[in-house]
């Protein structure tokens, strides 16, 4: 499914009044069964970006369309995506398999069923044995994975991941990363995928958005003509070598951009 | 190290049982060589005979079980009364705000004071303790009930409507469930003035059919003071009995709320 962002602007207002603006004017045409990696410093509003696509927050100005061209749909929450939040949000009351069903047990799919479909995705981001752990004893890893599960048991066609994989240890990052590539190449999903990572971003995307620091802008969209199926050994190719230098000029600038407006900001407090 | 380890261990769990053992004993020796008067100060060995004969001619038990069946329909109605109009209020911002002013109003007011109005309207019978003890109750239960559902953690509603809950599944499977350990401390201190105005109430009303408040008063009044403690003592373990079962209670209910 196509995903249509146009000239959306999201201004934050926190409760003693003051505003943030999180995004500027973004538009952006996210094609469907397209890889989409966003990657920008702290703060820029890759989370809010990701979090309008899927209608659970509604734009200050400007509106999201997903659909085929000729049959476009306002986003709405519980739509044709669903989200990995950045913080997880699993359920702290629900055991792993209770977490992981929860969509289905919400469309009334009976438990036998729900629950059989469960046990597989869990096995598939390697938690087999922790069905009936509750999330407060696992470990951030393995919280993320959870919440991975939770969402790709809907099978949506658009998948919202913010930073997924952000607590993963490096090596089980790798498998997962090779993981979520198996499934892109199998079902062709739209993805708009949140990173911090450099590598991440180039080794999974069909094309790296870099944002400019707050306000979200788009700085540069940077097109990865890498070849499918990917696989982790292509980091040390020169093809990726050459985007990775390049994304990673584009990006330092703007932190560094961002870390002194954040000192600034500092500084007009004290 | 590790000697010094279970010498702590040890101490943690023999030194609470001794200071207990320690003070009675203490108390009797203290009772014994001033020769203090019984009706002021009886010896622990007096309470406990005192206790026995209670319990041997079964006064003990009847009073107990008639404040414990007030206690239980007090609190079951503040329970279902506080959880039920906390709900609405956490769910609605309008009933919230109609109910503001009066739970502001009527919360720093001691119920305490009600008891000669409720004396009035419904005699010294069973249903003036009941109510007076539930109403008492109501408020810290309506109240953390109601700040136990505005502080569940909107990230997870969101979650759950991205996963396809309607907003009443949502109210069901999140609010709900996100609310229960504040309930479940709401209604522990709901147990606990419970407790307090039935006991307060029997003190006042007195009652044919007995109760701990007017066991209380009846030995104060003929001085009987070793059946006075003998009834605290009783009132005691009642009260840890309660608390201990409601802790136990909330455990099995929400095992998650622990270790979180
Ligand atoms: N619900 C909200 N209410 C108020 N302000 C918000 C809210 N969500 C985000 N913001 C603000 O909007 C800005 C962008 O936040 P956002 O979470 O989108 O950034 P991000 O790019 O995802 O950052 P990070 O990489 O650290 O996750 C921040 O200044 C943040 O404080
Ligand atoms: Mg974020």
């Amino acid at each position: 499914m196509d995903i249509s962002v146009e000239n959306v602007t999201q201004i934050w207002k926190s409760r003693n009044g003051s505003k943030v603006t999180a995004l500027d004017q973004f538009s952006h045409q996210f094609k469907s069964g397209q890889f989409s990696c966003i990657l920008g410093p702290s703060g820029c509003g890759k989370s809010t970006l990701a979090q309008i696509v899927g209608g659970i927050e509604k734009a200050t100005t400007g509106t999201v369309s997903i659909g085929a061209a000729d049959n476009p749909a306002v986003t709405s929450i519980g739509g044709p995506s669903v989200m990995v939040w950045q913080s997880q949000n699993l359920f702290p009351w629900r055991t792993v398999i209770d977490n992981v069903a929860y969509g289905l047990e919400m469309a009334g799919v009976s438990r036998a069923e729900r629950y059989e479909r469960a046990r597989v995705l869990i096995a598939s981001v390697g938690l087999k044995g922790f069905e009936s752990h509750f999330p407060s004893q696992l470990s951030g890893g393995m919280r993320q994975r959870v919440a991975l599960a939770r969402a790709l048991i809907l099978d949506r066609p658009i998948l919202l991941m913010d930073e997924p994989f952000g607590a993963l240890d490096a090596q089980t990052k790798i498998v997962m990363q090779e993981e979520l590539l198996r499934i892109f190449d199998e079902t062709h999903k739209t993805v708009i995928f949140v990173t911090h990572s450099i590598d991440e971003a180039i080794l999974l995307g069909d094309e790296v958005i870099v944002m400019t620091a707050r306000p979200g802008r788009i700085k540069e969209v940077l097109p990865v003509n890498l070849p499918r199926p990917r696989s982790v050994e292509m980091i040390g190719t020169p093809e990726f070598g050459a985007l990775f230098d390049h994304a990673f000029h584009l990006i330092r600038d703007e932190v560094t951009k961002a870390m002194a407006e954040q000192n600034a900001a500092a500084g007009a407090k004290l | 190290m590790n000697e010094e380890r279970s010498w702590s261990g040890l101490a943690e769990k023999v030194l609470p049982a001794l200071s207990i053992v320690a003070f009675i004993g203490a108390w009797q020796i203290f009772v014994d060589y001033n020769k203090i008067a019984p009706i002021y100060l009886p010896s622990p060995l007096a309470i406990s005979e005192a206790l026995l004969a209670m319990i041997g001619d079964g006064t003990l038990f009847t009073n107990l079980g008639a404040t414990l069946l007030r206690i239980f329909a007090g609190f079951a109605l503040a329970a279902v009364t506080g959880i039920f109009f906390g709900l609405l209020m956490g769910m609605s911002r309008i009933v919230a705000r109609v109910a503001d002013p009066w739970i502001a109003a009527l919360y720093p007011l001691p119920k305490i004071s009600l008891i000669p109005l409720l004396i009035i309207w419904l005699g010294t019978g069973e249903s003036y303790k009941i109510v007076i003890s539930a109403i008492t109750a109501f408020f810290p239960i309506v109240m953390s009930t109601y700040a136990g559902v505005r502080q569940v953690d909107r990230g997870l509603v969101k979650a759950a409507l991205d996963l396809g809950a309607n907003a009443s599944q949502a109210q069901l499977t999140v609010v709900l469930p996100g609310a229960i350990p504040t309930i479940f401390a709401g209604l522990q201190l709901g147990m606990g003035v419970t407790i307090i105005l039935v006991v307060a109430a029997e003190m006042i009303g007195g009652s044919a059919r007995g109760g701990m408040g007017s066991l209380l008063i009846q030995a104060g009044q003929v001085m009987e003071t070793e059946k006075v403690f003998a009834a605290l003592v009783a009132l005691t373990l009642m009260g840890a009995a309660i608390m201990k079962g409601q802790q136990w209670l909330d455990h099995r209910l929400a095992p998650w709320a622990d270790h979180r």
